[in-house]
């Protein structure tokens, strides 16, 4: 019984391990490939480096580009998580909340929204965004990645808030308390664990958007990090460990977003923050 | 205070009429409550009175005032939830004081009034603490207190003690009826348990598929009931139904006689009966049984009488206990 119990748990771990891999090794191999010269990037691409070369990292931390690019991205995916947050969750709120005329019907045009790939969509909103006037600004970014954030928003967060009871709302409303207020001081309060998760989503799909940025920002003043990213690509040579070495820097507030977010994530499917 | 007045109330859910049509009226300072079986439309009613629902047709007065089309918050009512529906993010000082901040109460009275509330129903250690770690009879307080600072002219209360075990369900029971008293304010409580319906009331009103079948004080409704369903449904256990041939009585549809309405003996007895099952209760032995021609007769007797399942026994109803009920199930007034 025992045995067999070990065995199990051993497979288990074996096969984590390789699931893991599949994620850690690319990683590992980015952060060192930033200490390797690019010789040795070419004979030697998943060891540990020879020498340790700091200067590739040195080098990228001491250009000031460096640091537009990462407050660039870092303004526009916020922009993005605010702006998807406060509207999705007022229209979801509308949707799961109160019944009017052709609710439903309008609840399917949003979520058809899901199936629509951003590819697609790329020339038509390039021109839209001209005609506006949003060229070279973060708002050319902002919109358009909330505007296709939202189908996913809006569905996690009406199934969340359907599940608020009901008698909450009633309760409230007995001591005055209106649709509007309810939606600040109860709903967005109760929906930590729902914000934190579509917040990471929006958030690390626009720190890694290459498409949309590139087509509507052509200043070097408004670049994201991926588009700094592709000063190190020349006509006939790429400089793989400057690459490196800026990816590696520039993951790192998406992942550190990602672990400040998991930590309410886990918190709100544990703490039963709804149950009264 | 204020006295509650429905008039014509009827309501409809799409094609579903919950209440036909309705009127009744709630004294000043008086505990009524609403009792009937699931889906007699008695919260609905409730609701109706809060201002939760509006109602299909009619009008709801407080106080002497129309209220058929005011917001809940304006019409000087609150209401205690059966699942407390407290605000789980909220303290309990913060759930109670919110309907007093909403209302823009100034600071100091607020804090003056969840004090008070706070003692009335010894809370005043919990002050700080969130819903999640009270007990459920802490959490019943706590949302009647959100109720009471607001000191509404009618308390409503929507089964609230269902949600507890029955010990404190018990002494909620007690709180509450010193509660009244100590307010003396207008309470509509609903319930489907007559047991609550009988110690808390002044008065009771008895519904039945949207309808009032009687309102009166406990006891009137217990010794006078004016139709064979409430008959049933208020008393445990339940009143013998039976029909008009058990004592030899073809003008009467129904006959009931309550189990403790009932003698026996063990030689002589208007029915012979089988006793079937036999519960001993303590102060109390209840008796089922069965007699033949008329049916199962349920019999409660003094704790200090022993029987055993399937003796034979002798019952006599008595005959000035009977109640008599028409075709229509109404009561006849025929004690001859």
């Amino acid at each position: 019984m025992t045995r067999g119990h070990l065995a199990r748990n051993l497979l288990r771990l074996a096969f984590l391990c390789i699931v893991a891999s599949f994620v850690l090794a690319p990683m590992l191999a980015t952060v060192l490939g930033g200490f390797k010269t690019n010789a040795e990037i070419r004979t030697n691409a998943l060891g540990l480096p020879a020498i340790w070369n700091t200067q590739f990292y040195g080098s990228i931390l001491s250009d000031p580009a460096f640091w537009r690019y990462l407050g660039n991205s870092l303004v526009i995916s916020i922009g993005s998580v605010v702006l998807t947050l406060i509207t999705g969750a007022a229209a979801a709120y509308v949707f799961a909340q109160i019944r009017f005329f052709g609710s439903r019907m309008l609840f399917s045009y949003v979520l058809l929204g899901l199936m629509f790939p951003f590819a697609t969509a790329i020339l038509p909103l390039f021109i839209k965004v001209r005609d506006m006037g949003l060229l070279d600004t973060w708002w050319a970014v902002i919109l358009p990645q909330t505007a296709f954030s939202l189908s996913l928003a809006i569905l996690l967060f009406r199934t969340f808030f359907a599940q608020l009871p009901r008698e909450l709302f009633e309760a409230a409303y007995i001591d005055g308390c209106g649709y509007v207020r309810f939606f600040w001081r109860f709903t967005l309060p109760l929906s930590a664990p729902i914000l934190a998760t579509v917040g990471t989503f929006v958030f690390v799909q626009s720190w890694n958007n290459f498409l949309l940025p590139l087509v509507v920002l052509n200043s070097r003043e408004v670049f994201t990090w991926p588009l700094g990213m592709m000063q190190f690509r020349g006509e006939y040579v790429t400089q793989w460990n400057l690459t490196l070495a800026f990816v590696t820097l520039t993951i790192l507030p998406a992942i550190v977003f990602f672990l400040a977010a998991q930590k309410y994530i886990v918190a709100g499917l544990t703490g039963g923050a709804v149950k009264g | 205070m204020a006295e509650v007045t429905l008039h014509n109330i009827s309501k409809s859910f799409g094609g579903l009429t919950v209440l036909p049509d309705l009127n009744l009226t709630v004294p000043d300072g008086s505990f009524t409550v609403l009792v009937g079986p699931s889906g007699c439309g008695k919260s609905t009613l409730l609701r109706i009175i809060s201002g939760l629902e509006m109602p299909s047709g009619g009008s709801v007065r407080i106080g002497g005032t129309d209220v058929t089309f005011e917001e809940p918050s304006k019409r000087g009512i609150s209401m205690v939830f059966q699942s407390y529906a407290l605000y789980p993010h909220m303290t309990v000082a913060q759930n109670i004081d919110f309907g007093l901040r909403l209302a823009k109460v100034p600071a100091a009275e607020r804090k003056a009034r969840v004090t008070e509330a706070a003692r009335i129903l010894a809370l005043e250690d919990y002050l700080d603490r969130k819903p999640s770690q009270l007990s459920g009879g802490q959490r019943q307080r706590v949302a009647i207190g959100r109720s009471i600072v607001r000191q509404p002219q009618v308390f409503l209360f929507d089964e609230p003690l269902s949600n507890l075990d029955a010990a404190l369900r018990t002494q909620m029971r007690v709180e509450l009826a010193q509660l009244h008293q100590s307010l003396d304010a207008t309470m509509i409580y609903v319930t489907h348990d007559q047991v609550e319906a009988m110690t808390l009331a002044d008065q009771i009103v008895v519904m039945k598929a949207g309808r009032i079948e009687q309102v009166g004080a406990p006891m009137d409704v217990y010794d006078r009931p004016q139709t064979a369903f409430v008959a049933g449904f208020i008393g445990s256990p339940r009143m013998n139904l039976l029909p008009g041939t058990a004592i030899g009585r073809a003008d009467v549809a129904q006959v009931g006689i309550r189990p403790e309405h009932i003698g026996v003996s063990s030689s002589v007895g208007t029915w012979a009966a089988r006793a079937q099952v036999v519960e001993t209760l303590g102060a109390d032995t209840v008796v089922y049984a069965k007699v033949d021609q008329v049916g199962d007769v349920t019999v409660r007797l003094p704790g200090n009488q022993r029987l055993k399942a399937g003796e034979t026994l002798f019952l006599t109803p008595e005959p000035q206990n009977l109640h008599l009920f028409d075709d229509a199930g109404l009561r006849m007034e025929d004690p001859s």
